[in-house]
């Protein structure tokens, strides 16, 4: 009797582990991105030289940054690697990345005072905003997340909530990937040179 | 007899003195600042943080409860939350300062925020932040003023 119970858990546990064995598929841990169709990251702002298209830099690597000149440390932490990150490439790898700048808050950040802003960082930043229905429909494509904070204690009122990241659009004008703030100047650049050579 | 009388009578004293001594022992004189620095402004950005490590060699836990300084009209204590990527600067109330621990005012984390600056400042300014402790006493820190840098921390000259 005893055996026979034995054999029927025997056969049990075969049956389950054939059956984990042909349809268990345990996610794997390394999985490519998501492969929706790849991003377009094009847009036309305003900066303090007139308006601004990512298509204008066709050709180069693009690196997009979202935020707001109020931002006192996230903003110039994240402008200042990326500044120095290109500095330490060479003057011909340097010449194939544009960085541009994107201020999600248009009603305090004019495109002129944008200029000054960027330069301070790189003399060859680019700092453009819009209108705040364009600001939204480029952030949503790229993933950005932004929202203007009611903050009592604020000196001027509000704080903007963003990501913090910097965004690569490669030569094609489609996202290529991001770079997490605060990431170290030398590995922004190991990034880029990855980027500029396939 | 007498001067066992008189010698315990001053030790009495000298205890008093130095228990009182403790007791009164405001939290600034248990706080060292250490690399204290202000962050340069980009043209026209309206505020900056300062940083610095405050570090507690009392046996109190301290709390910052404020700053302030001549250079801009609003000075606040704030703190970044990274959630998911996203930061959020929010005021807080107070900075805790652990007994024998430290604060540490970091770029992406606590800061003293200056806001609206009265002029724009320059490179190797030095601007003088007055902080505030929970006993009411407070302690001036002597903050320089420097470029953004990508660093935690600016290069700090290393006395050896």
């Amino acid at each position: 009797m005893s055996e026979r119970i034995l054999m029927i858990i025997a056969g049990l546990l075969a049956t389950l582990v054939l059956g984990l064995a042909l349809f268990w598929q345990p996610e794997m841990p390394e999985r490519p991105l998501p492969k929706a169709a790849a991003v377009n990251g094009d847009f036309t702002l305003e900066s303090g030289s007139g308006p601004v298209s990512l298509k204008d830099y066709r050709g180069k690597l693009v690196l997009v940054y979202f935020g707001y000149t109020f931002c006192p440390d996230i903003c110039p932490t994240s402008l200042a690697a990326t500044a120095e990150g290109l500095k330490l490439l060479r003057p011909e790898e340097a010449a194939r990345v544009a960085m541009i700048f994107i201020s999600v808050d248009p009603e305090r950040d004019t495109p002129a005072r944008l200029k000054e802003y960027v330069e301070f960082f790189h003399p060859s930043m680019v700092g453009v905003t819009g209108a705040p229905g364009a600001l939204a429909e480029i952030a949503k494509r790229y993933g950005v997340f932004y929202a203007k904070q009611k903050v009592v204690t604020a000196g001027d009122g509000y704080v903007v909530d963003h990501s913090a990241d910097t965004y690569i659009v490669g030569p094609d004008g489609l996202l290529l990937g991001k770079i997490a703030h605060a990431t170290p100047p030398d590995q922004v650049a190991a990034e880029l040179r990855k980027r500029l050579t396939p | 007899m007498k001067e066992r009388m008189l010698m315990k009578k001053l030790s009495l004293l000298a205890a008093g003195l130095l228990f009182s001594a403790g007791v009164l022992a405001a939290a600034a004189d248990n706080i060292s600042v250490q690399d204290p620095y202000v962050r340069l402004a980009p043209p026209n950005a309206p505020a900056t943080g300062a940083f610095m490590v405050i570090k507690n060699n009392g046996d109190k836990d301290v709390k910052v409860l404020k700053a302030d300084n001549p250079v801009s009209k609003v000075t606040e204590l704030h703190t970044h939350l990274n959630e998911g990527g996203v930061m959020k600067m929010r005021p807080v109330p107070a900075i805790e300062v652990k007994a024998k621990g430290q604060a540490v005012l970091q770029p992406g984390g606590l800061h003293v925020m200056m806001i609206d600056l009265k002029a724009p400042m320059k490179e190797g300014d030095v601007v003088p932040i007055t902080l505030t402790f929970d006993d009411g006493s407070s302690k001036q820190v002597d903050a320089k003023v420097v470029r953004p840098t990508a660093a935690a921390m600016p290069p700090m000259e290393h006395k050896h």
